[in-house]
Order: structure tokens, then sequence, then C-alpha cells
């Protein structure tokens, strides 16, 4: 085949070059938060790999962990996400247990959904789990009126088992287009409660996370349920996983999540004793100030979380020329953009001093992270 | 029930007047900015107007009168 024929072929299919696959992070590699496990909070979503949440309305009734239980994931992956139920938790009609990834508008837009040219996609994933029976997630819009449930069979367990789902595109309702809004959710059950399960294989504008009848991972206590290799492309087949080296994968994730000194992933030495050092000046205000830039341009202005020796709003100490020290559990950061931040070290005001803060997870040490997710 | 900081930002360059332009988490050290496309923002929002707790720039916390008086301003 020469390549002008498999171009040809490629464009009358719909096949696309660089970005088949809408799902950032599919292959659950980049983790960087955290990769110990993370408990589900019925105030917040929380990230076990990057771009995946897990979120459940009653709290701790199951974990989320990069690789929980160690098995050996399928050929051709090297981690997934390890999900394990805390309890046999008989949810009610108004609980949701889920997994999944909201996908920003401009990676959607070129679908059409709420269109009559709408394109149909294939959502495709391997997945292990202890229970067997019928699972299922949906696929929702940003305001959460229009979901598509579905339903797939794990056969055998404690098995990877290869899914695939093909679904053809809404053509109703309201979808965010080329916007860095929620152009579509997709949504894995873990435990869905009858007011929020519809009925699988069909488009309602109702808000449905699960399909009716679909297994409770969070049921069965010690239930495991792992997944990988999450792709959702154009088109009515699955093809071979989109596997993207680490470093384009990482910088898709950091338009959504950054981290600054809240593991040890900067200058740092093995006795903390080479920290990358910020430094700020008094411009005569009551603040030392100073400027970072990120290195990838967030979808939004994110929220800046500060951490004190690689603990969130933990302390970290402000030194000066003057040889004196003082210990913050925060700097003011009121001046935030989607490409940088001014960093205020509130409480110093000597202007003929220079102020320092050296970066990293030691005693003393600051870091911080940077949220712009969906 | 969350609790939410007003931060004031300092106009050095002009005449150092002060106007919130973020509210930090108070439990989580998180700094939120005024950005409608940011989901900690919207959350704030939701949570303040839904009995929340607001605190203004100096740490006195506002009633819910003027908590939500002050969230209808804002983008």
């Amino acid at each position: 085949m020469t390549n002008a024929v498999s171009l040809a072929q490629q464009a009358s299919t719909g096949v696309s070059q660089g970005f088949k696959n809408r799902i950032i992070n599919g292959a659950m590699v980049i983790a960087q938060r955290t990769t110990s496990a993370v408990t589900n909070d019925s105030s917040d979503a929380l990230y076990p790999v990057d771009r995946f949440f897990i979120y459940g309305n009653v709290n701790s009734k199951f974990t989320a962990q990069q690789n929980a239980g160690s098995v050996t994931p399928p050929a051709g992956f090297t981690n997934y996400v390890g999900i394990t139920s805390l309890s046999s938790y008989s949810v009610g009609a108004s609980d949701t247990n889920t997994f999944g990834q909201p996908i920003e508008g401009f990676n959607t837009a070129d679908l059409n959904w709420g269109t009559a040219n709408a394109k149909t996609v294939t959502l495709s994933f391997w997945v292990r789990s202890s229970l067997t029976g019928t699972f299922g997630g949906s696929l929702l819009n940003s305001a959460q009126n229009r979901s598509y449930p579905f339903s797939y069979t794990i056969s055998s367990a404690n098995t990877w088992e290869q899914k695939s789902v093909t679904i053809a595109g809404d053509t109703s309702g309201t979808w965010v287009g080329a916007t860095n809004g929620v152009g579509i959710r997709v949504v894995f059950g873990l435990g869905v409660g009858s007011t929020y399960s519809g009925t699988a294989g069909a488009w309602s504008s109702s808000l449905y996370y699960a399909p009716t009848g679909a297994t409770s991972v969070v049921g069965t206590n010690g239930a495991t349920f792992y997944i990988t290799g999450v792709q959702l492309e154009v088109g009515s087949t699955a093809t071979s996983f989109e596997y993207l080296d680490y470093g384009r994968s990482l910088i898709q994730c950091q338009r959504y999540f950054q981290s600054v000194g809240t593991t040890a992933d900067i200058a740092y030495g093995s006795s903390g004793t080479a920290p990358m050092r910020i430094t700020a000046v008094n411009n005569g205000g009551s603040q030392p100030l100073t400027g970072w830039q990120y290195p990838v341009a967030m979808r939004a202005t994110p929220s800046i979380q500060t951490y004190g020796a690689g603990v969130a709003g933990g302390n970290f100490v402000t030194n000066d020329s003057g040889s004196g020290s003082a210990t913050q559990s925060s700097f003011s950061s009121t001046d935030i953009g989607f490409k940088g931040c001014r960093i205020n070290l509130t409480g110093r005001s000597n202007s003929a001093y220079q102020y320092w803060v050296d970066c990293g997870t030691g005693s003393g040490q600051l870091g911080w992270t940077q949220s712009a997710e969906l | 029930m969350k609790k939410y900081k007003l931060i004031n930002h300092v106009d050095y360059w002009m005449d150092n007047t002060k106007q919130p332009n973020t509210v930090m988490l108070v439990e989580k050290s998180l700094h939120i900015p005024f950005d409608p496309d940011n989901t900690d923002y919207q959350q704030f929002k939701a949570q303040v107007l839904a009995g929340a707790e607001l605190q203004d720039a100096d740490g006195n916390v506002m009633t819910q009168e003027q908590a939500d008086d002050f969230i209808k301003e804002l983008p």
C-alpha cells in the first residue's frame, strides 16, 4: 500500500491523524497528584491518575489507585487504575459512584453532536473485575441533560477483557462546541441508584450515569474493578489503542493540572541540600513579589493550592538577606492567569532585603499545585 | 460545610487600592480565581449561596445576605 492510497483510505473512512483518541491519559500512565490510594469523598472529585476522576456521594465506599493490587496489565500496557470496594454497600436510589473523564469541547467539536451530522463514536477499554455480570456507564453532555447509558458484560472474574461500545452521535440537545467547557463526559458506573439509571443503548434527556440493572461494584466488600486502555474514537469500530509517548501525555495532562515541589519532582538533592529556589523582591509594598510561568498554558485560570514540606496547607519558610526568616502556611497569589501567576510572599515588608523560598518536600520548603480541571 | 475567605488584590502600580480577585478555600489553602471557567470557582459560588461561610479579606464572617449580594456581583 502506498502512502497516497493509505491516506486516501483514511480520509474516506474518517480516520484522523494524530488525535484519534479523545481521551487523555487513557493508558493511566500519568499520575501527578499521587500514586497512593485515594478514598472517595462526597465533597470533591478525586483523581487517582491524571484526567480520570472518581466520585461517590457517600464517603468512603471505595478507593482508587494507579496499579492497585499489582496485577499484570493487559499486553501492551504498563498501568491501570484499580478500584476497590470498602464495604457491602446497598446503593440508595439517588446514590452515584462513578469513575470517568470529562473531555474538553475543543477535542469533541468535530463530532457535530447536537446536529443532524452527528458522528458515530466507539468507546473501547480493557477491564478486569472480581465480579462478573452486566456493567455499564454513560456518555453525557455538559449540562447533563443528555445521556446515553451503555452496558457491557464481564464474563470471567479476575481476567482482563477488552470491551467496545459503539454509540450513534446525538442529533438532539445542546452540546458544547469548540470551547474550553465540557464537550462529552464519559462515565463508568461503580454503583448507581435507580434515579440515575436508564435504558441502555438510547439517548435520553434524563441524567443517567449507568444502565438500569448494572452490577454495583461498591455492593460487594473487597470487590475490585480495574480499567485501562480507555479510548473514544470516531467511527463504528474499535481500533488499536493510540499509545502516546510519555512526554506528550504529560503535556496533555498539564493543561488541566500541574505541580511544583509537591513531590520529589524538582531539583532537590539526596539530602535536600539543592532545592529549586525562587527569589522575590519587595517593591516598597508589604509583600515581596515574584512570578511563575507555567510550562504549559492551562485550560482556564487555575486554582492554586500551597504545600509546605510536601503537605497541603503546611508551613514553609521565607528567608531574607537580613538573615531572618518567617514561617508561613500560604502565599497569596492574587494575580493568577492561565499562562502564569504572580506569587506574593505575604508579611515580609522590609524593602531593603532580598527574599527567597526553597521549593520541594523537605522541611520548610514550598510547593504548590495548579488545577484547571473540567 | 466549606469555609471561604476573600483575598485582596493590591494595585501597587497605581494607588494601592485593594479589591478581592481570588477566594481561598480555607481548609485546603486553595486559592481560587474569579474565572467562570474554573470549576472550583463555580463550586465556590454554589456553596456560598447554599450557606457556606464566606469571610471578607480581614477575616470577618459575612452574613448570608452580604454573601449572597457579593456572589451576585461576581462574573
